[in-house]
């Protein structure tokens, strides 16, 4: 446990004012429409969004997450950390796409790919999948700090996670992603400092880079500052295999959408960005700032483990990097750490409020329930549906025992048997709605079969993650490829609107040629004339 | 004729073209640069530095390719973007069956 002193709390009470007050602050605008209160108005310039990006992607349970990783990895772990890279990509495709089509989020994005009864389908398919998988995660993220408050103060669990989450649902209740966005700027700048303050400060605690090196040397551990110290080809627990495996899930997932479960998120950033431009700059830099985050985590993790080598138990050397701030930093920065982590938490927490009560409030209320709702009626709806999720989250949070097992499951289980088809949806214009919907329901029974019920019966052994992916990718094609082929293309008229708007990339011919004939894409050479004038 | 072209008009723009793929091959380049760079450059590794400052080089060089073709794509959207938000919210409301 850790004695606060009154500057520690001084810090954490400032900040809790500060930063509540200014998500507050925004309640006019949020209050404006459905689109001020989901997407800022699509008004905000590329570093806003790119803010969100990362402050939203730095929860509590990351460091806990990245110091697992890299205390047993070495600095290879950070490769684990690599699936954020499908940004790189997709900041300059999917992002691009995404953005021209304007759609609020991707199940209503699902409606102007696809047509008709299969496109309605998977709106309330994708919808209702993200208002819980946001409850799930809100659940997930607000349990860690559950523990990081049993570690600090010795409190019950259900404290730390009830405390915080609600008093950021002040703010989201109040001004929507006007709040989330103009607070989570705020704590992104409080929490890279922090990151870097409590780094350096452990790596000086551990003697300096110097002496982490000559150390690791002397332990026989030097390895651990090879990004590429893989356990053999296929053998051990971090093979080359894998390596392969997850760099094409990260960068050739870029072309795609909902190929990582980020993409729920990023897409809310994307839409609200003030323009395509500003949507590609945003994803692609927030990312950035997230595996240059992740590298600082490293090289603290570095320097615990040079002080603390032999740690086994997994929830104990997860710890390491807070340790590093709460056992080596003075006293009063101490307290902004903790204002700092708080800050990463409730980030976390906002975005993901609010963006589950965007898919209840534009997929399934307004669509399904009310199309004639008011703006003023859906601003209400939000909020209420936030609460419900704020209500939920308490409940799957408390269900939660290990953060890391969860979290590398559910990453996983959501990556692989439609991770084809979240590619083929935006590069090929012959897959249809039946071959994408059948892919989700394969996906859903063929994951548990492979990673659970089956090597459970001895039927197949217990495979490896990333063999588990090729599997399921390869069983899941056996059944959304026929489905697609035995099914009708969407209409060719859909797709030429489609086409026109969003301007895919990959294998769209067919559509490009009839929208040629009919003189859609003509009237863009037009102008083109009219500008050499 | 330069390789890389930085002129746009609105037309050529939009076409998937060698400047997007450039930027496709060199974006993942610049993450993994950017992430060893870092974490080696924490530890005072030399190869670390080189690694950063080539990631930030390639970074800057990612950005002068895409930057003119992203802003020309994005003065011409604007104009249409607000007959697109009606036929959106028109959609969500079934006023305007797909298709």
């Amino acid at each position: 446990m850790i004695e606060f002193q009154f500057l520690d709390w001084f810090w954490v009470v400032l900040f809790l004012l500060v930063t509540v007050g200014l998500g507050v602050a925004f309640y006019r605008l949020g209050k404006r429409s459905e689109s001020d209160f989901f997407l800022a108005g699509r008004e905000l310039p590329w570093w806003l969004p790119a803010s969100s990006v990362y402050a939203t992607h730095t929860a509590t349970d990351t460091p806990i997450w990245v110091t697992g990783v890299v205390y047993k990895y070495g600095v290879a772990g950070l490769w684990y950390t690599f699936f954020a890279a499908w940004c790189a990509i997709s900041a300059f495709v999917s992002t691009r796409i995404f953005r021209r089509s304007l759609a609020y989020t991707q199940a209503e994005w699902n409606t102007i790919r696809f047509h008709g009864v299969g496109a309605e389908m998977l709106r309330g398919w994708i919808s209702g999948w993200q208002v819980f998988m946001n409850m799930f995660i809100l659940g997930w993220v607000g349990i860690a700090m559950g523990k990081v408050c049993e570690y600090l103060f010795g409190w019950d669990l259900w404290i730390g996670l009830v405390l915080f989450s609600s008093l950021c649902a002040i703010y989201v209740l109040a001004a929507g992603y006007w709040g989330v966005i103009m607070a989570d700027f705020q704590q992104g700048i409080i929490a890279f400092l922090m990151i870097i303050i409590v780094s350096v400060w452990g790596i000086m605690a551990a003697g300096g880079p110097t002496v982490i090196a000559d150390k690791l040397t002397t332990m026989g551990e030097a390895w651990r500052m090879n990004p590429f110290a893989f356990t053999g080809w296929f053998s051990g627990e971090f093979p080359v295999a894998w390596f392969i495996t997850m760099m094409v899930i990260a960068v050739i997932g870029g072309f795609g959408m909902g190929t990582s479960i980020d993409w729920y998120v990023e897409a809310q950033r994307i839409q609200s960005a003030k323009s395509v431009r500003d949507a590609s700059y945003s994803i692609w830099w927030g990312t950035a700032l997230v595996l240059t985050r992740n590298s600082i985590w490293a090289a603290a993790v570095l320097a615990f483990y040079v002080m603390f080598p032999n740690i086994t138990s997994q929830s104990t050397y997860e710890m390491g990097w807070f340790r590093l701030g709460f056992e080596y930093l003075p006293v009063g920065l101490i307290g902004f750490f903790f204002a700092a982590i708080i800050a990463i938490h409730i980030s976390t927490i906002a975005s993901h409020l609010n963006l589950g009560a965007m898919y209840f409030t534009r997929d399934l209320y307004l669509h399904y329930f009310k199309p004639k709702a008011s703006e003023k009626e859906l601003v209400w709806v939000g909020r209420v549906a936030t609460l419900i999720l704020l209500l939920g989250s308490f409940f799957y949070g408390l269900m939660m025992e290990d953060i890391t097992s969860w979290l590398i499951f559910a990453l996983w289980l959501m990556a692989a048997g439609v991770w084809l088809p979240n590619i083929l949806q935006v590069v090929w214009w012959r897959f249809n709605a039946w071959g994408y919907l059948s892919a989700w329901i394969a996906n859903l029974g063929i994951s548990w079969l492979v990673v659970w019920i089956l090597p459970h019966f001895n039927i197949i052994p217990s495979l490896p993650d990333y063999q588990q992916f090729w599997l399921l990718m390869l069983l899941g094609a056996l059944i959304f490829l026929p489905v697609t082929f035995l099914t009708k293309p969407e209409p060719m008229e859909h797709l030429i609107k489609y086409y026109v708007q969003a301007r895919p990339i990959g294998w769209w011919g067919p559509v490009k040629r009839e929208a040629e004939k009919l003189g859609l894409l003509v009237h863009v050479e037009l102008n083109n004339k009219e500008v050499k004038k | 004729m330069k390789y890389i072209k930085r002129d746009w008009k609105p037309g050529d723009a939009d076409e998937w073209t060698k400047e997007d793929w450039i930027t496709i091959i060199i974006s993942p380049l610049c993450y993994i640069l950017l992430m060893i760079g870092t974490v080696l450059s924490f530890l005072l590794n030399v190869l670390g530095f080189i690694l950063l400052a080539v990631g930030i080089f390639l970074t800057w060089f990612m950005h002068w390719v895409i930057d003119p073709k992203l802003k020309v794509i994005s003065n011409e959207y604007e104009k249409k973007q607000h007959e697109y938000l009606e036929k959106l919210e028109r959609n969500a409301r079934w006023e305007e069956i797909h298709g």
